[in-house]
């Protein structure tokens, strides 16, 4: 009798380990795991709210920055405007990308739209109060905060500078680091584009 | 005055002058290449600026000021990568060790231009004149263009 029971525990124990083996790729999705939650947002634009409802049924690139910035935003956004120069007009009729500004003092939705249009019209210049954008961007990864320095500029952001890739169905589906190169930009939107 | 007195004060004054004259500034063995400075859309006013500085000396310089009549202020800053966070910050000076090079660019040393006096279109160019530890001072003339990443700043490209 015992010896029936071990050989069936140890029967089981074999399933059990190659069940787990099998599956496990599934239940660990390292990139879903690493990912944030991103999630649903309204933000002001100076042609009325932008929210990402809203946009579902397109690619939404996302990037924290602020105008004032004269180096690291102006470089992420060009990069960004060249990846949609590359796509086609089909392509690029599915994208929309959002400047969201992490500095609402400076940076009205008014300011903010030939900013951002000066880049690529597909570029959409948003922002809303500090605390909103602060609870928005840990959603999304982002993080950013007010330094003042002995600068005539008075204040820097100091900001994270990644760019959040949001499929046409709403989701967060990759964070791309800063100064990811145009093909790299090309290559994600096509990949969720389809 | 007797021609004598005469002699010696020509004399002192030329012996005097001679470390003047003779002596190279810091500013002549610098060398300035690529400039450029980051065209920006109209309604901001601050931007960046670079080149690419290199020592022929023997000895350390540094640029310690920088001017352009193109901004009411001009200051030198840096670019510091922090947890993952972008943190620009002024600096007091920029190094460029004997017989090496420093290369101001996108996303590291940038001097800033702050409040432009009016609006930067590409193709025209900027004056700046940085000043080094000794007060040598050089011009550049820095033209405007639309910037991407390092990479793309070199001519050619």
């Amino acid at each position: 009798m015992k010896k029936k029971y071990i050989f069936l525990f140890v029967l089981l124990a074999v399933v059990g380990l190659v069940a787990g083996a099998l599956l496990a790729p599934r239940l660990m999705s390292h990139t879903d795991s690493t990912l944030p939650p991103g999630g649903d947002f309204t933000l002001d634009s100076a042609d009325g709210p932008v929210s990402l409802v809203s946009l579902r049924g397109k690619v939404v690139l996302i990037y924290f920055g602020y105008a004032s910035c004269p180096d690291v935003c102006p470089t992420s956004l060009a990069l960004i405007a060249t990846a949609l120069h590359a796509l086609t007009p089909a392509e690029r009729e599915r994208v929309r990308v959002l400047f969201v500004s992490v500095d609402p003092a400076r940076d009205t939705p008014a300011r903010l739209k030939p900013y951002a249009a000066h880049f690529h019209p597909d570029i959409i210049g948003v922002t809303a109060q500090a605390s909103v954008l602060g609870e928005m961007a840990r959603r999304y990864g982002a993080a950013f905060s007010y330094t003042p320095v002995s600068s005539a500029t008075g204040y820097v952001v100091d900001h994270t500078s990644s760019t959040a890739v949001v499929a046409p169905n709403g989701r967060l589906v990759e964070l791309l680091p800063h100064a990811t190169a145009p093909p790299e930009i090309v290559a994600a939107i096509r990949h969720v584009l389809r | 005055m007797t021609r004598t007195r005469a002699f010696v004060i020509a004399f002192t004054t030329g012996l005097a002058a001679a470390p003047a004259l003779w002596a190279a500034g810091a500013a002549d063995h610098i060398q300035t290449t690529d400039p450029s400075v980051r065209v920006v859309p109209t309604g901001q006013d601050q931007t960046a600026a670079y080149l690419t500085l290199r020592n022929n000396d023997k000895q350390d310089h540094s640029v310690v000021k920088a001017a352009s009549p193109a901004a009411r202020v001009t200051e030198l800053h840096t670019v510091v990568d922090e947890g993952g966070m972008k943190k620009m910050r002024p600096v007091p000076k920029m190094d460029i060790k004997a017989g090496s090079e420093t290369k101001l660019q996108p996303g590291g040393l940038h001097i800033m231009l702050i409040g432009l006096k009016q609006p930067l279109r590409e193709g025209t160019h900027v004056t700046i004149t940085l000043t080094f530890e000794d007060g040598s001072s050089r011009n550049i003339s820095a033209p405007v263009r639309a910037i991407t990443a390092p990479s793309a700043m070199k001519p050619g490209h």
